[in-house]
């Protein structure tokens, strides 16, 4: 039950002056279960691509294997409508798409656009409002009066409500400060972990890719350029730049130090494993 | 969105390009009041012509006018049905059954259609020759006469051309926030009118969130960046007239009064 | 003596709805410094942007600007000397194009219509945009817009630009051409900067920081002043430069090595010890 890229292409625009190839022959296979990052310059194509998830645009070439079903560019959108229950896509700043008069009303819309009982709606809101950590006492509110952090959760509860089996964030955390992100991305953790639900996150942060992903996609110009395991990605410094990406702090001061003079070797992971290779060598010469 | 034509500019360069707006837009305006004299076919003849003529120079492609005048058809398709209902002077064309269809039913029709397609025509040599800005420019000046009888020429010019500005921006919003309720389900097409409803309330709801937002920005943008309604500003554009522009004018002029000429004297 | 650029003096407001707020502030910002503020979202930073540039009203308090009290009567001297530049790149494009964006505040401004053209050159060269000057903002990237923000405040002549959290919506690329930009403007120009921003790395480059915690003053100082006061930044859960973090870490192991704001000082640092043993 994979995610499966295969030969996907698609166009914007076909056939005006504004003709523009976002995506040229993607092949590419996710792995369930993981917390995949897809990270690439402005343009490169990641939002195009994680809208093809959902079948919020359907291929020109090509087809994609989600949860047993199939999207190609023949495909009836009637009946893809059942995927977007189970794929869920959280769109960048997502407090934009709440509309109703209380945040509990605008967790169950999404459930209930599928058919669910009002009743079941409601208590599936309620789970995911505290999954998010959305107080009780805020269910009432309209979500317009909430902070611009808890208004993100409110979104990604909506969501989280209609049960979905792969998640889906288009840079969830962007605007958000250091505390807002960090509790974020523990969300996602804890959403893999204790759920078990496929996550693909949409990210330029990479901070984040390098603490809480365990793969990365590197897309390019339409294409993926790199897809591997986060550790095989940050092992050294080089393979960041190369793309023109800004490795993680850690991964920049263990380049700096090797380059004058040091030798740390293998992976390190956090700073308490740079800090350790550091005193092993300060002290041991 | 690709697809209207109406109202579209097309960047180019030709004479008709380079031409003062406020020219064209006067010009413009003498030669849609000359359409509304009953000048009959010969005076339309000559409008056509000269509008012709303008479109020639202006490098712009009879398939363009074309597409705009498309969605006119079925407004027209219409209209002819309601005429041949309506309409019982003339000649009988023919008849089919009780139904006759007469002579003046048609013509009537024609008459609009061709007085449609003249004023697309028109509009079409201006908006598509006249960048959004220039003519923001053109209307502000024109207006300025008019400021002494308190017509607000600059508030307005100011309000056209912000409202320019944002539509590609909300364009791109609404797009978003359409594809962000379809991930929840929301079926923006089929459903139920209670569906439905809900479904618009979606967007809607959140358009003027976010439109509002956004007006608060700009707001205190221009604030800070120290702009002030109804105090004195310079204008970095100028607008300068030349000597084809007060030719296009004097042409325009000449037809307008040659179809009063033509609608009193023959 | 030094010049103060902006004074602020038991600062308070509230909103209408009661909701944030701002409780008895006071600082000073040197004339001619990089001063960056930083807190949490809702601890009050960007209202005191916008109380400052005179956009939202005072409850009570003073500010004074370059010198002079901000009140409704000198409002319109205020905007001659103060300049700012906001968080979203699309919503303060005013102009239909990069010249006439730029040209906008020139326009409000008075200034002769022949002058406009060499100042709206001068300054899109300034912040590397001459390419571009035709351009619609649909056809230009957030940081470029932000670039193109950032010249029509230059062109006003400001004696003090505040930027309000002008990179958080931008890319990596984005935030990096902005942070150039302002670095450059501090050495190359005597323009007081006051920066509210969420980065890290960015306070570290500046002369002074002012910490704020749900609308109070929580703490000022050079940057290496506040970053060390562990005390006080666990309690408000700010984040710290890695550098630091990386110096407790090695505290730890047992390693002793001087505080360091920047990563590059640091590797300086460490070399040396290593090379001593």
């Amino acid at each position: 039950m994979q995610i499966s890229f295969q030969h996907v292409s698609y166009i914007y625009n076909e056939g005006t002056p504004y003709e523009y190839q976002a995506l040229n022959d993607v092949n590419l296979d996710i792995q369930e279960g993981k917390i995949t990052a897809i990270i690439g310059q402005t343009g490169s194509g990641k939002s195009t691509l994680v809208q093809h998830l959902n079948a919020l645009l359907l291929p020109k070439t090509g087809e994609i294997h989600i949860l047993d079903r199939v999207i190609k560019a023949s495909e009836n959108p009637k009946q893809l409508k059942a995927l977007r229950g189970d794929v869920g896509l959280v769109f960048q700043f997502p407090e934009y798409q709440l509309f109703e008069e209380t945040v509990l009303k605008d967790v169950a819309f999404g459930p209930k656009n599928f058919n669910v009982s009002e009743k079941d709606a409601i208590k599936r809101a309620k789970e995911a409002l505290q999954m998010v950590g959305i107080k009780e006492d805020s269910y009432e509110k309209s979500p317009l009066e909430l902070s611009g952090g808890q208004k993100r959760r409110v979104a990604i509860a909506g969501i989280l409500a209609m049960d979905p089996k792969v998640l889906v964030l288009d840079e969830p955390t962007a605007g958000l400060d250091p505390v807002g992100t960090k509790e974020m991305m523990q969300l996602f953790k804890k959403l893999n972990s204790d759920y078990n639900k496929t996550i693909l996150i949409v990210t330029h942060d990479m901070e984040q890719v390098f603490k809480y992903c365990d793969n990365v996609v590197v897309m390019q110009d339409g294409s993926v350029k790199v897809h591997t395991s986060v550790d095989e990605f940050f092992r050294d410094a080089e393979s960041c730049e190369e793309l023109n990406i800004l490795p993680p702090a850690v991964i920049r001061m263990k380049k700096m130090l090797n380059e004058n003079g040091f030798h740390i070797e293998g992976e390190i992971k956090d700073i308490t494993a740079l800090a350790k290779a550091i005193a092993k060598e300060v002290k041991h010469g | 969105m690709g697809n209207i034509t109406l109202g579209r500019y097309i960047p180019m360069d030709s004479p008709i390009h380079r031409m003062d707006p406020r020219a064209k837009i006067i010009a413009m305006l003498f030669v849609l009041i000359a359409i509304f004299f009953r000048a009959g076919w010969i005076g339309y003849g000559v409008i056509f012509v000269a509008v012709s003529i303008v479109i020639i120079l202006a490098k712009l492609k009879p398939s363009f006018i074309w597409r705009a005048m498309k969605p006119m058809l079925f407004m027209l398709t219409f209209l002819l049905i309601i005429n041949a209902l309506v309409i019982k002077t003339g000649n009988v064309l023919f008849t089919i059954g009780s139904f006759s269809l007469y002579s003046d039913a048609v013509l009537s029709t024609l008459y609009i259609a061709v007085r449609l397609l003249l004023m697309i025509m028109i509009t079409t040599c201006l908006t598509a020759t006249t960048k959004p800005l220039d003519m923001t420019l053109g209307i502000e000046d024109l207006l300025k006469p008019f400021t002494k009888i308190k017509v607000p020429a600059h508030e307005i010019a100011m309000l056209i051309s912000i409202a320019l500005r944002f539509i590609p921006d909300l364009i791109e919003e609404t797009q978003r926030i359409m594809k962000a309720q379809e991930s929840r389900g929301v079926d923006l097409k089929e459903g139920k009118l209670k569906e439905k409803i809900m479904a618009i309330l979606s967007l809607i709801v959140p358009l003027f969130v976010s439109a509002f937002q956004r007006a608060e920005d700009l707001a205190n943008a221009m604030e800070a960046r120290g702009y002030a309604p109804g105090e004195k500003r310079t204008r970095y554009r100028i607008l300068k007239m030349h000597g084809r522009d007060y030719l296009l004018m004097f042409g325009a002029l000449c037809i307008l009064i040659g179809m009063i000429g033509i609608a009193k004297f023959l | 003596m030094e010049k103060n650029a902006i004074e602020v003096k038991n600062l308070c407001f509230e909103y209408e709805e009661g909701g944030k707020h701002i409780d008895d502030v006071s600082f000073c910002v040197k004339e001619g410094s990089y001063t960056t503020v930083i807190g949490h979202n809702g601890s009050g930073k960007s209202t005191i942007a916008k109380l400052i540039a005179g956009l939202l009203e005072k409850k009570s308090g003073e500010i004074y600007v370059d010198g002079i009290e901000l009140n409704l009567d000198n409002l319109v001297k205020i905007r001659n000397v103060l300049g700012i530049v906001f968080q979203n790149p699309d919503n303060q494009f005013i102009g239909s194009t990069v010249e006439d964006d730029i040209a906008f505040g020139l326009e409000n401004h008075c200034v002769k219509q022949e002058e406009m053209e060499g100042i709206i050159l001068t300054h899109a060269e300034k912040v590397n945009m001459m390419k571009y000057l035709h351009h619609e903002p649909t056809h230009l990237s957030g940081g470029q817009k932000q670039r193109v923000a950032i010249a029509g405040i230059l062109a006003m002549k400001p004696r003090i630009i505040i930027f309000d959290e002008a990179t958080s919506m931008l890319d990596p690329q984005g935030k990096d051409e902005i942070k150039r930009v302002i670095r450059e403007l501090h050495e190359k120009s005597n323009i007081t900067i006051l920066s509210i921003t969420h980065d890290i790395e960015e306070v570290a480059m500046s002369d002074e920081v002012i910490v704020l915690n749900q609308g109070k003053l929580a703490l000022q100082g050079e940057p290496h002043e506040v970053f060390y006061n562990e005390e006080a930044l666990n309690a408000i859960k700010l984040d710290i430069p890695f550098s630091i973090k990386l110096k407790k870490a090695l505290d730890k192991e047992g390693v002793s090595i001087n505080n360091h704001i920047t990563m590059e000082g640091m590797v300086k640092d460490l070399c040396k010890s290593h090379s001593n043993m």
